[in-house]
């Protein structure tokens, strides 16, 4: 199917067949913010937001997933959790979001397959809504990316006011969009002049640039630069920017149980935590805050390109501005990139 | 309103002393209205130091931050000073931390600030989302001054002032070795009328109320970082044996960590807000934190945080307690 329109009438009934047949998860106000959550009206969405608070790979990769049941002693066993196969349409990611998936994806879905998070990814539909009104501290940009991309997902939408302008990109989107067929009509060269132009006001509402041209290398000579002990002395040591961030992905594996039931449950782990590479002998190989944040930087701008070919990072800025103690990974980059050798 | 020239003189002087490391204060932030924490270790650090109604962070964390690292041969530990710039509320941490030892008043140079309230950030970033470059605030005559795009604002104070200031009753430094300006005129006495009209909902009402907010929270321990009295070496919530609260991220840990959190803090706090400034999930802790320290006042006529000679409330016992609420 070719770029359609979708008047904002339209919408509801569209929600309406989604969730006869999926499970729909779209941003909600709740408390003053927005998050992903599973609706079950069109009327819950809101998508008057920047980003949601936690990113929407909580939906894929859970922050707390049960991997099996077990019951302890002799006759004991072990009860297999049924992977998720529902299909999942996640309606309203951002771009940056969505690329977080395509940095997730090669570590659950690569070389060991995750059955949990491939299920559950298999069967979802992204579908993207550009975003208009990027916050004060985001940069995606400066990946090359705009706020209006339309490579992470499988449908991207554009508020256009009393419309959005729908492009496909895979082949699950365009298939998905023959589906709904009924209730789009096909999209003008008008419409597709004033999608561009919402996306080039977009892009002008970017005024962070993070400079990272060369970044990689430089980062190998500066392991034990000062410039890791001014960034860390402000850091209280608490995990809200890795738990906020779409593309972190670590995790603990902890047995819960009582006398007679257990479970093995997996969840999100922050190397902001000193406990996070405690050794059982009692040694801790990052012992300081300078040790982590040098981490988080490296993995996201030297480890992880060097490993994928792209950066950890795709300028949400949760990571800023939610920082309590103002540690502004933009700012920490370009300090490094501005280090004469 | 802080000269800056005679906080930023003191700061100087201070950190310029032999027997100071460096001290703590507050910076321009990287954009709109962050302020971020500073770190003078030479008089010319000093020079970055500012104080406004967006300084809103409780600064006492970062002595209990300090890292000892192990020493390298023939080194000595560095035991001079930490200077930290304090208001009110930050210097009642500081002397409920001293009342209970976890610092020594010897090692530390204070340079307290009267404050006159901070600004909720949430609520003027909200009202300008779009505010890139830092914006500087000042306080004039009940109103907060500061420009957007070259056009001056002018916004009634009680418009954006921090829930947790509206009742403030201290916002003097307690104990400084150097004051910053004016003294404050204190003008209210807390009503805890949140608490109050809280305390008259049905107990489902209240479970549904705080259900909401705990089944968002993350877990990230944000309110325990931030939270200069959060400082034990170990906190329960990271045991592993016995374990106390477990790992999963459901409502059933989350209400025990948020309950327990608030409990370790009972006769303790002294509402510098911090902890809920820190939640990325928007929990409103000082509500629970709240309902404590008023309990804690009706009962046994006490205030956290006052005198370093004091004791501390659960290192005091008379005979006359009263203890009805105890099973």
């Amino acid at each position: 199917m070719e770029n359609a329109i979708i008047s904002k009438e339209k919408l509801p009934e569209l929600f309406t067949q989604i969730i006869a047949k999926n499970k729909l998860f779209a941003p909600v106000k709740e408390n003053g913010f927005s998050l992903f959550k599973e609706v079950e009206k069109a009327s819950e969405i809101d998508t008057s937001y920047v980003n949601t608070r936690v990113p929407p790979k909580s939906i894929i990769f859970k922050q707390t997933e049960t991997l099996f049941h077990f019951t302890p002693g002799k006759k004991g066993n072990v009860e297999k959790i049924p992977e998720e196969n529902e299909k999942i349409v996640i309606y309203a990611i951002r771009t940056c979001d969505a690329k977080a998936f395509a940095l997730l994806d090669p570590v659950f879905i690569g070389d060991f397959e995750d059955p949990y998070y491939s299920a559950r990814r298999r069967n979802s539909v992204l579908i993207g809504l550009s975003c208009n009104n990027p916050g004060p501290a985001c940069f995606c940009t400066s990946f090359d990316d705009s706020p209006a991309s339309i490579e992470y997902v499988d449908i991207l939408f554009t508020d256009l006011g009393y419309k959005y302008y729908i492009e496909g990109n895979s082949e699950i989107g365009k298939k998905f969009l023959e589906d709904h067929k009924t209730l789009f009509d096909a999209a003008s060269g008008e419409d597709q002049k004033s999608r561009d132009k919402v996306e080039r006001e977009a892009i002008g509402k970017i005024k962070r640039t993070m400079k990272l041209t060369g970044i990689v290398e430089k980062l190998d000579g500066m392991f034990d630069h000062p410039i890791w002990y001014e960034s860390a002395r402000k850091c209280i040591g608490c995990g809200t920017c890795t738990y906020l961030c779409p593309t972190c992905h670590c995790f603990d594996m902890q047995d819960e149980s009582t006398l007679n039931k257990g479970a093995r449950i997996r969840v999100w782990d922050s190397c902001m935590y000193p406990e996070y590479t405690h050794h059982a002998s009692g040694h801790n190989p990052r012992p300081a805050r300078m040790n982590r944040v040098r981490n988080r930087v490296y993995h996201k701008f030297n480890y992880f390109p060097k490993n994928t070919e792209v950066f950890g990072c795709t300028g949400c800025s949760r990571c800023i501005e939610y920082c309590s103690a103002n540690i502004d990974i933009i700012e920490i980059i370009n300090k490094i990139g501005e280090v004469k050798e | 309103m802080v000269d800056q020239k005679e906080l930023i003189n003191a700061v100087k002087e201070t950190v310029s002393r032999e027997d100071v490391r460096y001290i703590v204060g507050y910076e321009e932030g990287t954009y709109g209205f962050e302020t971020a924490p500073s770190f003078a270790y030479t008089s010319d650090d000093a020079r970055k130091f500012i104080f406004n109604p967006l300084c809103t962070k409780n600064l006492v964390v970062y002595p209990i931050l300090e890292e000892k690292l192990p020493l390298k041969r023939e080194e000595q530990e560095d035991d001079r000073k930490i200077g930290i710039v304090v208001k009110g509320c930050d210097s009642r941490a500081l002397v409920q931390i001293l009342q209970e030892k976890g610092l020594k008043r010897e090692n530390l140079v204070l340079i307290g600030i009267p404050c006159t309230g901070v600004v909720n950030t949430k609520k003027i970033k909200d009202k300008f989302p779009n505010q890139t470059e830092y914006t500087d605030v000042k306080e004039e005559k009940n109103h907060y001054v500061f420009s957007i795009e070259e056009s001056v604002q002018k916004i009634p104070k009680k418009e954006l002032l921090a829930d947790v200031c509206k009742e403030c009753e201290y916002p003097n430094p307690v104990i400084f070795d150097i004051l910053i300006g004016e003294e404050t005129e204190v003008e209210t006495e807390p009503t805890y009328i949140e608490v109050r009209e809280f305390e008259e909902k049905s107990l489902s009402e209240k479970w549904e109320y705080w259900k909401k907010h705990f089944e968002n929270c993350i877990r990230c321990y944000a309110c325990r970082e931030a939270c200069p009295l959060c400082y034990c070496k170990t906190c329960m919530a990271d045991f592993l044996d016995p374990q106390w609260i477990r790992r999963s991220v459901d409502l059933s840990e989350n209400t025990a960590w948020n309950i327990m959190r608030a409990f370790h803090l009972a006769g303790r706090c002294v509402s510098c807000g911090e902890c809920e400034r820190a939640c990325p999930a928007e929990i409103p802790l000082m509500k629970l934190n709240k309902v404590l320290e008023k309990e804690i006042r009706e009962l046994y006529d006490y205030t956290a945080g006052l005198d370093p000679e004091e004791k501390t409330l659960f290192g005091t016992f008379n005979p006359d307690d009263p203890e009805e609420f105890i099973m």
